[in-house]
């Protein structure tokens, strides 16, 4: 006669287990402790420096003592302008490609050509935006062949945003929607963006934030001088960003102050960053208790 | 309830005749002819993938929406063909209206789930909104819990009150057909029976057309029941007869639960 | 087998049970007018104990099967049906005792040609037959059974306008006489018992009231 084979827990599995979890508790305290030694370190060197004054002065070419006043504000004003341009276009794209392209083989296309677009090093896409719009089109460096460039960095991330979002839009919804009798269009405007809000702004600042920090574009297309006026919202001028006045100080400067200088920037930027994530939680979290 | 004795004196409001449907290659309804009444409540029963809620989405072309889809045969509504073309789906999808198997109200306050239809339709006066809303929340039997939270988020609701929002927001566009798929399998036995009370009270001007997995449910506020095997008609017959002395063995294996 | 069809099982075969009580009921309560035994007709009144019992026993039953099942279709007419059978069987077995009772007041016999004795035997054949329809499903049986009513009922009318006429020539007759007449009733009823339970067995196997036909007038359809 057969025996039954006895069902006891292995302790081998248990042993296991723990180890498992001390693991990936210790691989996550390394790295959140790696992150903040890093971000002190910004913070630290750069907090001396910090104050007022650097926020708000023009800065100096030969001299030590100056300002990032003007790189502070190229920095938003390309970040919104890139945003605004990338947005409609990326937007529009994401709708398309989750509500009307279909299954067939075109929005097959299409996706590959967005994650290429995605994939693409940003120094290829800086190369590009300089031949097509610094030099083809004539427009020098400028806020414009900045942001245009910029622009093609945000798109592919917003599009594939805005498809993801729409596409977790439950199913159950749309139905409802139009089974009262809504078109396609009103399903996507009343019901399913308003659903997908939250995660297309979540897509919305991460891609700010990447245009933020961007700099190898904005060297070939922006350029690395300022104008001379404050604001100057034109966008035929030069707009130096902060990130590539870090770049450009510690690399090219001439300036007696170029570490303090390096080291203020990067904090400033370490900090923006900062604000601008908890904004979009608290936006967040807005948005989630208006609507569902 | 009809009763066998007396005769059917409500015209037909929605016909069936030989309609076929396919999903791609996948034959889900084969052959399918039956008459539903206005102002009755027909209730459809039949196994899990019988085709009871494609045959609902039929009637509102919804399953449109989704997916590669064909219909053959003909279905009517006050003798106009469904799917003729140039008729015109928005505005048979207000004529028909539909509540679904999860209640699935919108992101949004009480008052917008209910005022969306209408808005849909161009109401944008507010004094004419708000009295849409508060007749369809008290047809749905809602309005005394909800008009002093109005503003608030639909999802909120317990799930019984969900499923009359989603009632309410269905009639706030006046459908003359509304369409229930297992309208309360996920409720529990007080909610249901509130929905079911509800249906009977609606049928005094609506055509209602329930698919339910509860047998019992289909005996309590149906005026006759179709049993659906296989993407077939089985037996359609007062609900009273089906229940007593059905004419099909399989209706009989069914409703007494030796089916299969 | 499911459970609810063992249910149905037990509930079935409890009404046969009642109904072989009932049928050697009959049995006795015939032997004991014919060969004046009071012990028979004391065996008649014990067994009644046995089928009261059954009666409680089926009721609970049944109530049971409709509030726990809720039954459908068949299974809904056959225990509904049950519901009513139970009674008559039950019925069947009181008026058994009320034959059984007047055994030995009946002596000397009045009646001739042994008409009381074939009353007897034609009851006894019509609750068999209708309880032979119950189990066997036999619609057919379950139509004889309503039919032989009719001859029992003429029967039932003539040996009570004998026992009239014998009253009437011979006073000395009276008291047996108005014995008989309630023992004759009690056949014609234990006879119209076992047509109801032959309608209650149409109706489980064909879905309609076999009862007063003449209000039903689309029943002919």
């Amino acid at each position: 006669m057969q025996t039954r084979p006895v069902l006891r827990s292995s302790t081998t599995a248990k042993v296991v287990d723990r180890l498992m979890l001390g693991l990936l508790w210790t691989l996550a305290l390394g790295f959140i402790a790696v992150l903040l030694l890093f971000v002190g370190a910004i913070l630290k060197q750069g907090w001396p420096v910090l104050n007022l004054g650097f926020l708000t002065r023009m800065p100096e070419t030969l001299e030590a003592g100056g300002g990032i006043k003007p790189q502070l504000f190229n920095s938003i004003y390309l970040v919104v302008l890139s945003l605004g341009l990338s947005l409609p276009v990326g937007l529009g794209a994401g709708i398309y490609m989750s509500e009307y392209a279909g299954r067939g083989r075109a929005l097959r296309f299409f996706r590959l050509c967005i994650e290429t677009l995605a994939a693409t090093p940003s120094i290829v896409l800086a190369l590009f935006g300089m031949i097509l719009f610094v030099q083809t089109m004539g427009w020098s460096f400028s806020i414009r062949s900045g942001a245009l460039t910029l622009a093609l960095l945000n798109i592919p991330v917003i599009t594939r945003v805005t498809e993801l979002s729409l596409l977790a839009v439950p199913r159950d919804l749309k139905e409802a929607s139009y089974g009262l009798g809504a078109t396609k269009l009103q399903t996507i405007l009343k019901v399913s963006l308003p659903y997908a809000a939250t995660g297309i702004l979540t897509g919305l600042v991460l891609t700010a934030g990447r245009a933020f920090g961007e700099s190898a574009i904005l060297v070939f297309t922006a350029g690395t001088n300022v104008s001379a006026q404050f604001p100057d919202f034109r966008w035929t001028v030069p707009g130096e960003t902060l990130s590539v006045h870090l770049w450009y100080v510690t690399s090219d400067g001439t300036l007696p102050d170029a570490r303090e200088i390096a080291a203020g920037t990067a904090a400033v930027m370490i900090l923006a960053l900062l604000i601008l994530n908890l904004l979009v939680r608290f936006l967040d979290r807005a948005i989630r208790r208006r609507t569902r | 309830m009809l009763n066998p004795k007396t005769p059917e004196t409500k015209p037909v409001k929605l016909s069936v005749k030989d309609m076929h449907f396919s999903y791609g290659e996948k034959k889900v309804l084969d052959g399918l002819s039956l008459d539903i009444h206005a102002e009755r409540v027909t209730a459809i029963i039949g196994p899990s993938g019988c085709g009871k809620s494609t045959f609902l989405k039929c009637f509102n072309r919804i399953h449109e929406v989704a997916s590669e889809v064909k219909v053959g045969g003909d279905m009517q509504i006050d003798g106009i063909d469904i799917y003729r073309g140039g008729i015109d789906v928005v505005d048979l999808r207000r004529r028909i209206g539909m509540v679904f198997q999860k209640p699935n109200p919108f992101p949004k306050s009480i008052y917008e789930n209910v005022a969306y239809g209408p808005r849909l339709f161009g109401v944008k006066d507010r004094a004419a909104l708000d009295e849409l809303v508060e007749d369809a929340l008290r047809k749905a039997a809602l309005w005394d819990e909800v008009k002093d939270r109005l503003k608030e988020s639909a999802t909120g609701m317990s799930g019984g009150q969900q499923q009359r929002l989603c009632i309410a927001r269905a009639l706030a566009v006046s459908p003359e057909v509304l369409l229930m798929d297992e309208p309360c399998s996920a409720l529990d036995p007080i909610a249901t029976a509130k929905i079911e009370e509800l249906i009977i009270e609606l049928k005094e001007h609506l055509t209602i057309v329930i698919v339910t997995h509860n047998m019992q449910q289909a005996a309590r506020v149906s005026d006759y029941t179709a049993l659906f095997w296989l993407g077939r008609l089985v037996e359609m017959d007062l609900t009273e007869r089906i229940f007593t002395t059905p004419r099909e063995r399989m209706t009989e294996d069914y409703i007494t639960g030796r089916f299969g | 087998m499911r459970q609810f069809d063992t249910e149905l099982k037990e509930l079935r075969e409890g009404i046969m049970t009642m109904a072989g009580i009932a049928e050697d009921m009959i049995d006795l309560t015939i032997q004991a007018h014919s060969e004046r035994s009071a012990s028979k007709a004391e065996q008649v009144m014990q067994q009644d104990r046995l089928l009261d019992e059954w009666e409680l026993r089926l009721d609970q039953v049944c109530i049971d099967l409709l509030a726990l099942r809720a039954p459908a279709a068949t299974d809904l007419r056959r225990i509904a049906s049950s519901l009513k059978i139970v009674p008559e069987l039950e019925r069947i077995g009181d008026h058994c005792c009320n034959i059984a009772r007047r055994a030995t007041y009946v002596h000397p016999p009045i009646l001739s040609s042994g008409s009381l004795e074939r009353l007897g035997q034609e009851t006894r054949a019509m609750v068999r037959q209708s309880v032979d329809a119950f189990v066997g499903n036999d619609a057919g049986l379950a139509r004889m059974v309503i039919q032989a009513d009719d001859s029992v009922d003429e029967l039932y009318g003539s040996i009570y306008r004998e026992l009239l006429r014998l009253m009437m020539s011979d006073p000395l007759c009276i008291e047996r006489a108005s014995h008989l007449i309630l023992v004759i009733k009690n056949w014609e009823r234990i006879a119209d018992q076992a047509t109801n339970i032959a309608e209650e067995v149409l109706f489980i196997l064909e879905g309609r009231s076999a009862k007063h036909t003449y209000l039903q007038g689309d029943a002919a359809e």
